[in-house]
């Protein structure tokens, strides 16, 4: 094949552009630690690494709404505690009301309900830390209990202002949670409400005043065949309501632990698809480094040689 | 028989030849890095013999012709390499313009590889702050803001690519314009070449030119070729003549076929059927590639807007207000957040239901479309699609690109069989120079000695 003297430059130069591209390739792939970058890099891969991203940035905000509820959940737990001791004690007061005979006994006993019928409308009408009321269903701009008082001072009716709906919060791929409780549901279907429920027969409000209205008229008689068992009916209603938000707080807490899991799988799965093994572009890049000073070595040597060297 | 003075002329003229062997060696050398030129060679024949008693005597060589080395072959093999080369170039070009418009670029943030300015992100940015206001924690502003991203990205991508599409139909125009000016180039060369061959000479120095403005034009568009014996060459594409002799038949006019896309026709206003060259590469690209980019642009805007919507304007806001939309516009380029919503936030339709401001289930509706498969989309969710979208645009990069690679390698083994016939080799001329050179000497000896013959014939009748 006959050689001319371009023919020796252009293949030359074309060589010194591949590897030089070469090299800027896995250097590149070297600082990033990517090798894929850009969508024309590998196509496929940059739209599994969208979509992880995507599922990565959900995860990331199901993570983010867990805490959310667990904080409401932990919230609702404590004032639930709070009820249910209100209940114990206003049940403790039921029974020793049958062995009280002075009025003057029973005046204390019906002032110690009305202080629990005030810690109760406290412990009910409880906000999270955005100031919604959290036993009110989906009214949460006001308090869900409103009670109402004789010239006495004393709660004569509490009014639920709430309802019966809850929101619900996504905590992992279709799955949602409430960490919201109504205060009182008297429909017959939906939520249990917190403290009336007519499924149950549950009303803590209804028993605590006609506890405090029967001690007050002294009708131990009517404490001890209504306001009694009422109160051990509305203890036990709690309790179950309790043991939801055990239930609640446990589901929380795996959606978190999975949530952490589909985050590590989800780096792992990235990683794999888009990150440069480190050790070999670095030697690669080394390889191309060598071969590019070889050939400019070698290139430069022959093109310095010709018979124009030799005439003289 | 010659005598000393035939003699005397037949080293005359072989001193021209050598010296013109000479000349061609150093015009040969003086274009050693012209790309265009195709080496020359004197063509070096015996003169005439003289008719003696004794038989025929020589009476030396004269150059009669100066040839260039040229393969016609290779000629159109390249023509119709840059053609195609021309052509995925434009495309290469034209279609990562557009990835560059899109913005999606993998970075190492945080843990893992992430694409943290384009769409993409945007979208899940709107669709957790969605999520958010399920909790009661999230704040509509801040939905708000999220959402005037998304318009914003949707906005700026969809005007972006509206001005590669016009950076496009400028390349065109602007090719359109060489185009034609080669075409006249080509026909005045032929013209020329005409005229010089006429009288039995070469034109090869025109011949080069002519070369070049057609491999030029080639890299614009796809035409054949036909020599004529007078020495021009005719142009085409398909049935249409372009240049015949000396004389353009046609010439091509950019014209906008409607909604801003240029095509290409001759006078008469027939579209010329291009297949090749940077006008066919930037026409393939801006119909196919990047229009199909654009319309899932359009598409995913429009299904946002209409699915958003849908869900948002049943909703009501906490103070009872209700029938108002999220979005307004119907596509990627006029997508924006509902102004009065930008204005006041606070007017946000969280709840299914008037008044019950902790209801947050439109907004639970509104997070579900992130993972709702959609069958306007193809069943994919909108994220998916979007995806998918830059996937597609991916693609069609990596398919031109592997194109060009390979019709440049294809170019490149055909330039270099070029080279090796007809570029110029400085070791080759050196000898070639050195050989004429002792020629010239051996032939300045005879013209000497003949003088010095001469001379004692001269001498003989004085003495």
């Amino acid at each position: 094949m006959r050689i001319s003297s371009s023919l020796f430059t252009n293949n030359f130069l074309s060589q010194m552009n591949q590897l030089q591209g070469q090299q800027i390739q896995l250097q590149s792939q070297a600082t990033t630690g990517l090798k894929v970058t850009l969508p024309e890099d590998n196509p496929a891969v940059m739209n599994q690494a969208l979509n992880l991203q995507t599922q990565d940035a959900a995860n990331t905000q199901y993570q983010s709404n867990i805490t959310q509820l667990q904080n409401t959940a932990t919230t609702a737990a404590t004032a639930m505690s709070s009820l249910q001791t209100i209940t114990e004690q206003a049940g403790e007061i039921a029974t020793e009301a049958g062995g009280l005979t002075t009025p003057t006994q029973l005046a204390t006993y019906a002032k110690q309900v009305g202080n629990l019928i005030q810690e109760a409308l406290q412990a009910a009408n409880t906000q999270d830390t955005q100031g919604h009321y959290i036993f009110g269903g989906t009214i949460n701009n006001r308090p869900p209990f409103a009670a109402a008082s004789d010239s006495n001072g004393n709660v004569t009716a509490v009014t639920y202002q709430g309802n019966t709906d809850v929101p619900e919060s996504p905590i992992g791929a279709g799955q949602t949670a409430s960490a919201q409780v109504p205060g009182a549901n008297n429909t017959g279907s939906g939520p249990s409400g917190l403290l009336a429920d007519s499924r149950s027969g549950a009303d803590l409000f209804r028993d605590l005043i006609s506890l405090q209205q029967n001690l007050t008229s002294g009708n131990t008689a009517a404490i001890a065949s209504t306001d009694g068992p009422n109160l051990t009916t509305d203890e036990n209603h709690l309790v179950s309501g309790i043991a939801e938000n055990g239930v609640l707080q446990s589901t929380l807490e795996s959606a978190s632990a999975t949530a952490t899991q589909l985050d590590t799988s989800i780096t792992t799965q990235t990683s794999n698809l888009t990150s440069a093994d480190l050790a070999t572009t670095l030697t690669k890049l080394d390889q191309t480094q060598t071969a590019y000073q070889a050939a400019l070595q070698s290139g430069m040597m022959l093109m310095n040689l010709s018979i124009l060297n030799f005439i003289q | 028989m010659l005598g000393l003075f035939g003699t005397l002329d037949l080293a005359s003229r072989s001193l021209a030849t050598q010296q013109e062997g000479t000349a061609v060696a150093g015009q040969n050398m003086a274009n050693v890095n012209n790309p265009a030129y195709a080496r020359e060679r004197t063509v070096v024949q015996t003169s005439a013999p003289l008719e003696t008693t004794a038989g025929e005597e020589g009476t030396g060589a004269d150059v009669v012709s100066i040839t260039e080395v040229r393969d016609s072959l290779l000629d159109s093999q390249i023509q119709s390499e840059n053609s195609a080369t021309g052509s995925f170039t434009a495309q290469q070009s034209a279609l990562q313009n557009a990835e560059a418009c899109l913005g999606e670029q993998l970075t190492n943030s945080g843990a893992s590889a992430a694409s943290t300015d384009g769409l993409a992100a945007k979208l899940s940015n709107l669709f957790n702050s969605f999520s958010s206001l399920t909790t009661g924690a999230g704040d509509p502003a801040a939905v708000v803001q999220s959402a005037q991203m998304v318009a914003t990205q949707f906005n700026q991508v969809s005007a972006n690519l509206s001005q590669v599409r016009g950076n496009l139909n400028l390349s065109i125009q602007n090719d359109v314009a060489s185009s034609n000016q080669d075409l006249k180039d080509i026909a005045a060369l032929n013209q020329q070449i005409v005229l010089a061959e006429a009288g039995g000479g070469t034109a090869n120095d025109l011949v080069d030119e002519r070369q070049q403005k057609i491999e030029d034009l080639a890299s614009m568009m796809n035409f054949s070729t036909v020599a004529q014996p007078n020495g021009s060459v005719d142009l085409s594409v398909g049935t249409d003549k372009l240049v015949t002799g000396g004389t353009v038949d046609d010439h091509l006019q950019a014209y906008d076929a409607g909604g801003g896309q240029l095509v290409v026709h001759n006078c008469a206003g027939l579209q010329l059927p291009l297949t090749g060259g940077s006008i066919a590469g930037n026409i393939t690209a801006r119909d196919g590639a990047l229009a199909g980019l654009q319309t899932s642009l359009n598409t995913l805007a429009s299904q946002l807007i209409t699915q958003v919507n849908n869900i948002y304007s049943a909703g009501y806001d906490s103070n009872g207000g209700t029938g108002r939309d999220f979005f307004t516009g119907i596509g990627a380029s006029d997508i924006a957040v509902n102004s009065g919503l930008v204005a006041d936030p606070s007017q946000f339709q969280a709840s299914s239901v008037a008044g019950a401001g902790g209801n947050t289930r439109i907004a639970l509706a509104l997070a579900n479309l992130a993972t709702q498969d959609n069958p306007a989309l193809g069943n994919q969710s909108i994220p998916q699609r979007y995806a998918q979208t830059v996937s597609t645009l991916g693609n069609a990069i990596d398919a031109a690109t592997d194109q060009l690679n390979t019709s440049q390698a294809i170019g490149a083994t055909l330039a270099n069989h070029r080279s090796s016939e007809s570029g110029v080799s400085i070791d080759e001329e050196m000898t070639n120079l050195m050989q004429f050179q002792k020629a010239y000497e051996a032939s300045a000896k005879l013209v000497t000695t003949l003088n010095a013959m001469m001379e004692t014939v001269i001498n003989m009748k004085t003495a």
